[in-house]
């Protein structure tokens, strides 16, 4: 696997497979992650794990850089010659409860129309697909979920939308996620989920980590409405 | 416990201590004060410990009282101060008595500014941390910037207070602010014109800029760039979005994106940035990773000396 190292800003390393993103590169990324906290200690303040990255951030002025490359480019190719054969760390499926209906996803219809689809197609469409998490952030609580059927990818919206409410089920290219709390954002919505997916109190706060394997299961106004969901 | 009774908020006050520490991977923002360095002042002046948090204000229009008698100071960007309406000195430490109404407004310079309290601010921590990040609702008073008519906890003033006044504040941003970058991320991937603009082009700090980052308008920058797979981001990045304006991202930024990026301010650049108000120039020049270790280290050190000499 073909690999690139080098700095993002000047407390933090990061590296970079050239190749698609795949759950087996997630998973030795993952891995990676796992040594370098043993390797680097308290020195070590976060890990993040994008769809093809690792960045590494250091206590300011802790950071050695050469030792730190070597050390990452040593990990890289080592990985590289097991060929993605890292420990396998999605211990079980998360299934989020979706209600799939106009009134709460504003672009359910417009994908439809857009697709020659009915409804009923695309909510089985996205809901009969498993989904891999290959990435958190943005917000918290955000997962970057793969892969969306080809019949459904779509552009984001041109201008993106200045409110989106907590809980919206939505879609951009390959990628679907849930919006865990009310932010501006420019994917497509096509649904609702009504399961809080980021709590202080749990450990971790996340519901979804990367690793972690997704589904949607469709549900009814009235699940939805008992599991706490609000039709505006 | 005492309170501080807030009759007038302004537009973006918040408690800020020095932020959150590795939940970049869970997705939360390090928040904390724009400004450290002011910061670490007021919470020398008082005497107060490093993770002691202050009220910051943005452009300052603040008012309140005080249930109780406390030692406040006011650092960052300069303000004016007034006690019952009549104007006092807004260096070093002043005692407000309780009932005083004490009113804080911002000058022409700089945009943020902290009061801190003798005693300091007990808002509950969340994340190990008192800062506020307003989009997620963690820390501060309900998660949220400070509204007229809060009350703001502290505990009581029993503190040993340090008279000393380093006025550690503001470096002037000169006529035009140079923003040492250390390349990285896609630098190699941009257009060369791109990169070419960047770095020798004048950029102007917009009025799109807030906690999490700072919008410059100037060259319109075209990475050539179509595709990215989301990734980390980090302080001082700077995102070029299609419509060309880089910005550049700061506390409260969103901790991964999908814009390309050629590299990243240096710390002690960003804290000027975020000083900066609309209409600042400024210009980019590339800095290698080493320098930057330079003259952050330098920066702490005249920072030390500085509060030491104080004494």
């Amino acid at each position: 696997m073909n690999f690139e190292l080098g700095p993002a800003g000047e407390a933090a390393m990061r590296l970079v497979f050239t190749e698609v993103p795949q759950p087996a590169l997630t998973r030795a990324l993952l891995e990676i992650a796992s040594q370098a906290k043993q390797r680097f200690g308290p020195t070590l303040t976060d890990s993040v794990i994008g769809y093809t990255t690792l960045t590494l951030f250091f206590s300011p002025s802790t950071l050695e850089r050469d030792r730190t490359e070597a050390w990452l480019r040593e990990q890289a190719e080592a990985i590289a010659l097991v060929d993605h054969q890292a420990p396998d760390y999605s211990t079980a499926e998360v299934v989020l409860p979706v209600l799939y209906h106009p009134s709460v996803a504003p672009d359910l219809e417009w994908l439809a129309d857009d697709r020659s689809l009915g409804i009923d197609d695309v909510i089985a469409l996205h809901s009969d697909a498993t989904y891999f998490a290959y990435a958190t952030g943005f917000a918290p609580g955000f997962c970057y979920l793969g892969t969306l059927p080809e019949a459904l990818q779509t552009p984001r919206l041109d201008t993106p939308r200045a409110t989106v409410p907590s809980g919206a089920v939505a879609i951009a290219d390959a990628q679907t996620a849930v919006y865990p709390c009310e932010s501006p954002g420019g994917w497509r919505l096509i649904g609702a989920c009504p399961e809080p997916l980021f709590n202080l109190n749990n450990t971790p706060p996340s519901l979804l980590n990367v690793g972690a394997t997704v589904r949607f299961e469709p549900i009814s106004e009235a699940v939805f409405r008992a599991l706490g969901g609000v039709i505006p | 416990m005492s309170y501080l009774q807030i009759y007038k908020a302004g537009i973006a006050s918040s408690v800020q201590d020095s932020g959150r520490v590795s939940k970049l991977s869970i997705g939360v923002a390090p928040s904390g004060a724009m400004d450290p360095t002011a910061l670490l002042s007021g919470q020398h002046q008082l005497g107060h410990h490093h993770d002691e948090a202050a009220v910051e204000m943005a452009y300052a229009d603040f008012a309140a009282t005080l249930t109780d008698t406390h030692d406040v100071v006011v650092t960052g960007a300069p303000v004016r101060l007034s006690i019952n309406q009549q104007p006092v000195t807004s260096k070093g430490v002043l005692r407000i008595e309780a009932g005083q109404k004490l009113e804080i407004k911002a000058t022409n310079e700089g945009v943020y500014s902290y009061l801190h309290l003798s005693g300091g601010i007990m808002t509950t921590p969340q994340l190990d941390s008192r800062s506020t990040s307003p989009r997620e609702a963690i820390g501060g008073l309900d998660g949220g910037f400070l509204k007229d008519g809060d009350n703001l906890p502290l505990s009581a003033p029993d503190r040993v207070v340090l008279a000393a006044d380093p006025q550690l504040f503001i470096r002037k941003p000169k006529t035009v602010l140079e923003l040492r970058v250390v390349s990285g991320f896609q630098f190699s991937d941009f257009a060369d014109e791109a990169i070419r603009d960047l770095l020798t082009e004048e950029f102007t700090v917009t009025a799109k800029a807030s906690r999490m980052g700072v919008t410059l308008n100037g060259a319109q920058l075209q990475s050539g760039i179509t595709s990215l797979f989301s990734e980390a981001t980090c302080y001082g990045a700077i995102q070029v979005p299609p419509d060309g304006n880089p910005i550049v991202l700061l506390n409260d930024r969103q901790t991964v994106g999908g814009y390309p990026k050629p590299g990243a301010v240096i710390r002690s650049d960003c804290v000027r940035l975020a000083q900066s108000r609309p209409g600042q120039r400024v210009r980019f020049a590339l800095c290698s990773p080493d320098e930057a270790d330079r003259i952050n280290w330098l920066e702490q050190h005249y920072l030390e000396t500085r509060l030491r000499d104080a004494h």
